[in-house]
C-alpha cells in the first residue's frame, strides 16, 4: 500500500527545438499564420515532460505553459518568421520514459532543442541522450544538484537549466526573514520522508546557522501523517521566534492552521512548498502572514508577468502556477537563441548551443533570465508574504 | 501534555472512523477491500461538489454519506459479486478493489486535478471551545463525538438488530445463512451500503478538518487502518477502536520521549510486542466468529 506513493520530488521538463522542419505548425498553431511564417520550414522543439507517474502532478501545467508560449510566440511572427513547432512527448516520470522520449526527440524527430523532462531523476538519466547527440536541453523544473554544471554522467555542457532551485531561494529567504523579522530562534521542522522537503531542510539548516539564527529544536515527521496537531504542539512549545516548514504544499497546509489555533501571529516560513494558491486557499487565514522564497510568485507585477497569468487564464480557464510559468519562459529563452542562430534548423547545434549561453536579460515572467558560466538560471529571488491571500514580496 | 492527549484523541478517532468501514466489510465477507481509502476520497469531494453548488456543510455530510454507501453497493455489485459467485479466492477480490480504487482516484483527477483543493470560503463550519487553559477546535470535536457516536451504533447494529444477527451469521457460515434463510446478498448489500457510508462521512469530516482533500488523500490512511484492524484483532470492531487509539497515543508519547525522527518505529515496534504477546490482536479471535 505505501508502494503507491502520493511520492512527489521535484519536476523539469523538456521542449527540444527544431533540427529539419517540415510540418506546418504546433498542435494548436492558428492556421491564419502570416505568409511570412508559411515561407520557412517550422522548428521542431521537443518537450519531454511527465502526463503520466507521478509527475502527472506538474506535466499537464507544463504542458499547457509551452503550448501557450508556442501559440503566442508563431502568432507574433515565430523566429525570424518560421514557427515553433512542439513535438511534446511523455517521459512517463521514469528514467526509462524519459530516456525513450529523448531518444525518440533526437533521432526520429531531429528537434533542434529538448524542454524536460519533467523530474529530477529522470534528466539525469534522459539528459546524457541529448548531450552525445549535441542537442540543447533547457531544465524548466529540475531543481536537484548534478544537472547543470558537474554531472555524474561527463560533461553536460549541451544541458542549461531556467528552474531556479532552493539551494538559491532558501538562502535569500533567511536573509530576507532576518533583518525583517529580527529573528534569533527558530524551531525547525521538515517532513523526512519526501527528497524535496528533506532537501529543503538541510538547506535551512546550512542557511539559519550562517546567518547566527539558533535552532530550538528539529522536528521531524512524516508527509503521510493525517495530522499535524502534536508535532506543531511540541514546536509551539518551545516558543521560537519564528517556525520553519520544509514540505510541500498539504503538511504546509497543516501547519499552518495548527500553528494559527496555538499560536496566531507566530511567523511560518517555508519553501517553495508555501508557493501555491491553494495554500492560501485551503489554510485561509491561517497562511496569512506566511513568507516564503520563490522563483515565481503569481502576483508579480511585471508587465510580463501579468502578461502571462491573463493569457493563461484566458486559454486555461485557471491560474498558473510555477511549473506553467517556467515551462512558458523555458520557450521564450529559447526563442531568443533561437532568433540570434543563423540556421536553427541545421542538424548541427553547436550555434544553437552558443547562442543559448549569451542568453542575457530576456525578459520572462519570472524575472530577467541569464545564465552564469554553469549554465544555471541566474534571476531575482521573490521573497514573498501572504498579505490578504495574496502573495506580496517583501525584499 | 493536555494538549497532546486531546491531539492524540483526535488522531486515533479519526483513524478508527476510517478503519471501522474497512474491518466491517472485511469481518462479515473476509475480503480485504483496498478500494476502501477511494471511497473515502468521493466522500470528500461529493461534499465539495455539492457545497460548491451552495448546499450547506450538515446537509452536503449526509449527501456524500448516501452516495458513497450507494457506491458501495456498486462496488460490491461489479468488483465483487461476480468473483463471490465463482466461488474465486478472497486475493481476487483484493486485486479487483484496487482496480477499482485506481479507476476512482483517476476519476476524480479527471474533474479536479491532482491538486489540493478547498471548500468555499466560510462554508465549513469552525469554532474554538476555551476549556480552562485548554483551546479545542470546535470541528475536531465534532469529529471525534461523531466517531464514537459511530462506532457505538455500529456496535448495536451488529450485536442487537436482525440485520446485525444476519450478518454474523453469514461472518461464520454464508452457506448455513443462507439456509436459515437469511437474504445473502441483500445482507451483502447492507454490509456495503454501511461501510461505504461510514468510509464517506470519515472522508467528508477529514476534508473539513484540513480544508484541503486531494485526490490520493485517502492513501495515508491505508497503511494506518491495516495496523489498527492487525492489532485491535482482524475483523473486530472494539478491537479496531481499541488499535486505532493505541497507535495514536503511541506516536504522541514517542514525540515527547524520542528524537522525532524515531516517532513510527517507536509507535510501530510497540505495536509489534503486542502482536508478540497476542499473535490474535488484542481483542482478536482464532474462530470466525468475530462480528
Amino acid at each position: 500500500m505505501t508502494k503507491r506513493l502520493i511520492g512527489i520530488v521535484s519536476a523539469l521538463a523538456v521542449l527540444l527545438a527544431a533540427c529539419g522542419g517540415s510540418g506546418t505548425g504546433g498542435a494548436s498553431n492558428a492556421p491564419a499564420a502570416s505568409a511570412a511564417a508559411a515561407s520557412k520550414p517550422d522548428i521542431k522543439v521537443g518537450v519531454a515532460i511527465s502526463l503520466t507517474g507521478v509527475g502527472n502532478a506538474y506535466g499537464p501545467a507544463q504542458k499547457n505553459g509551452v503550448q501557450l508560449a508556442a501559440d503566442r510566440i508563431n502568432a507574433a511572427g515565430g523566429a525570424n518568421g518560421a514557427k515553433i513547432q512542439l513535438i511534446i512527448e511523455d517521459d512517463q516520470s521514469t528514467t526509462d520514459g524519459g530516456i525513450t522520449a529523448f531518444k525518440k526527440l533526437v533521432q526520429q524527430d531531429r528537434v533542434a532543442a529538448i524542454l524536460g523532462p519533467t523530474l529530477s531523476g529522470t534528466a539525469v538519466a534522459a539528459d546524457p541522450v541529448a548531450q552525445s547527440a549535441q542537442t540543447p536541453v533547457i531544465a524548466i523544473s529540475n531543481t536537484g544538484d548534478g544537472i547543470v554544471g558537474k554531472c555524474s554522467y561527463g560533461p553536460c555542457d549541451y544541458v542549461f537549466r531556467v528552474s531556479l532551485g532552493e539551494s538559491a531561494a532558501i538562502p535569500e529567504t533567511v536573509k530576507t526573514v532576518k533583518a525583517k523579522l529580527n529573528l534569533k530562534t527558530v524551531v525547525l521542522m521538515y517532513a523526512q520522508d519526501d527528497k524535496f522537503s528533506s532537501d529543503g531542510f538541510a538547506i535551512f539548516k546550512k542557511a539559519l546557522e550562517g546567518a547566527g539564527i539558533t535552532i530550538k529544536k528539529e522536528i521531524a515527521y512524516s508527509k503521510n501523517d493525517v495530522d499535524l496537531s502534536g508535532p506543531v504542539t511540541q514546536a509551539v512549545a518551545e516558543s521560537p521566534d519564528a517556525i520553519v516548514n520544509s514540505s510541500l504544499a498539504g503538511p504546509a497546509i497543516k501547519v499552518l492552521q495548527e500553528v494559527a489555533k496555538r499560536k496566531p501571529g507566530l511567523p511560518v516560513i517555508g519553501g517553495n512548498g508555501f508557493n501555491t494558491p491553494a495554500l492560501a486557499a485551503s489554510a485561509g487565514a491561517a497562511a496569512e502572514g506566511a513568507i516564503s522564497g520563490t522563483a515565481w510568485f503569481i502576483d508579480n507585477p511585471s508587465t510580463e508577468n501579468k502578461d502571462f497569468v491573463a493569457a493563461y487564464k484566458a486559454k486555461y480557464s485557471a491560474d498558473p502556477d510555477q511549473f506553467a510559468a517556467q515551462a512558458y519562459a523555458g520557450l521564450y529563452v529559447l526563442l531568443d537563441a533561437l532568433k540570434r542562430t543563423p540556421n536553427p534548423n541545421s542538424v548541427l547545434h553547436d550555434k544553437l548551443k552558443a547562442q543559448i549561453e549569451l542568453t542575457t536579460g530576456v525578459k520572462t515572467p519570472l524575472g530577467e533570465v541569464s545564465f552564469n558560466k554553469d549554465h544555471d538560471v541566474t534571476q531575482k529571488v521573490y521573497v514573498v508574504q501572504i498579505k490578504g491571500g495574496k502573495f506580496t514580496p517583501i525584499n | 501534555m493536555l494538549e497532546q492527549i486531546y491531539n492524540a484523541v483526535f488522531v486515533g478517532s479519526i483513524y478508527a472512523l476510517f478503519a471501522l468501514g474497512f474491518t466491517l466489510v472485511f469481518s462479515v465477507l473476509d475480503i480485504l477491500n483496498l478500494a476502501h481509502p477511494a471511497i473515502f476520497t468521493v466522500g470528500a469531494f461529493t461534499a465539495l461538489f455539492v457545497m460548491q453548488a451552495g448546499v450547506p456543510a450538515p446537509l452536503a455530510l449526509v449527501i456524500a454519506a448516501v452516495v458513497c454507501g450507494l457506491l458501495g453497493v456498486l462496488l460490491d455489485r461489479v468488483a465483487f459479486a461476480p468473483l463471490r459467485r465463482r466461488g474465486a479466492p478472497p486475493l481476487s477480490a483484493m486485486i479487483s478493489s484496487i482496480g477499482v480504487a485506481l479507476i476512482l482516484t483517476r476519476l476524480i483527477q479527471l474533474r479536479y486535478g491532482p491538486d489540493l483543493q478547498a471548500y468555499p470560503a466560510g462554508s465549513v463550519p469552525s469554532g474554538v471551545l476555551d476549556v480552562g487553559s485548554l483551546q479545542l477546535d470546535g470541528l475536531r470535536l465534532v469529529i471525534i463525538v461523531v466517531a464514537l457516536a459511530l462506532m457505538v451504533g455500529l456496535t448495536f447494529l451488529v450485536r442487537r438488530t436482525p440485520l446485525g444477527r444476519q450478518l454474523r451469521a453469514l461472518a461464520e457460515d454464508p452457506r448455513a445463512a443462507r439456509l436459515l434463510g437469511v437474504d445473502v446478498e441483500r445482507a451483502i448489500a447492507a454490509t456495503f451500503f454501511i461501510s461505504a457510508g461510514l468510509g464517506g462521512v470519515a472522508g467528508v469530516l477529514y476534508g473539513f478538518a484540513t480544508n484541503s482533500p486531494y485526490s490520493q488523500m485517502g492513501l495515508p490512511f491505508e497503511l494506518k487502518a491495516f495496523t489498527v484492524m492487525v492489532v485491535g484483532g482482524m475483523g473486530s470492531i472494539p478491537g479496531a477502536l481499541v488499535g486505532a487509539y493505541l497507535l495514536s497515543f503511541g506516536e504522541t508519547a514517542s514525540l515527547a520521549f524520542l528524537p522525532s525522527e524515531l516517532r513510527d518505529a517507536f509507535a510501530f515496534g510497540l505495536l509489534f510486542i503486542v502482536l508478540l504477546v497476542r499473535p490474535n490482536g488484542l481483542l482478536g479471535q482464532k474462530s470466525p466468529d468475530r462480528v
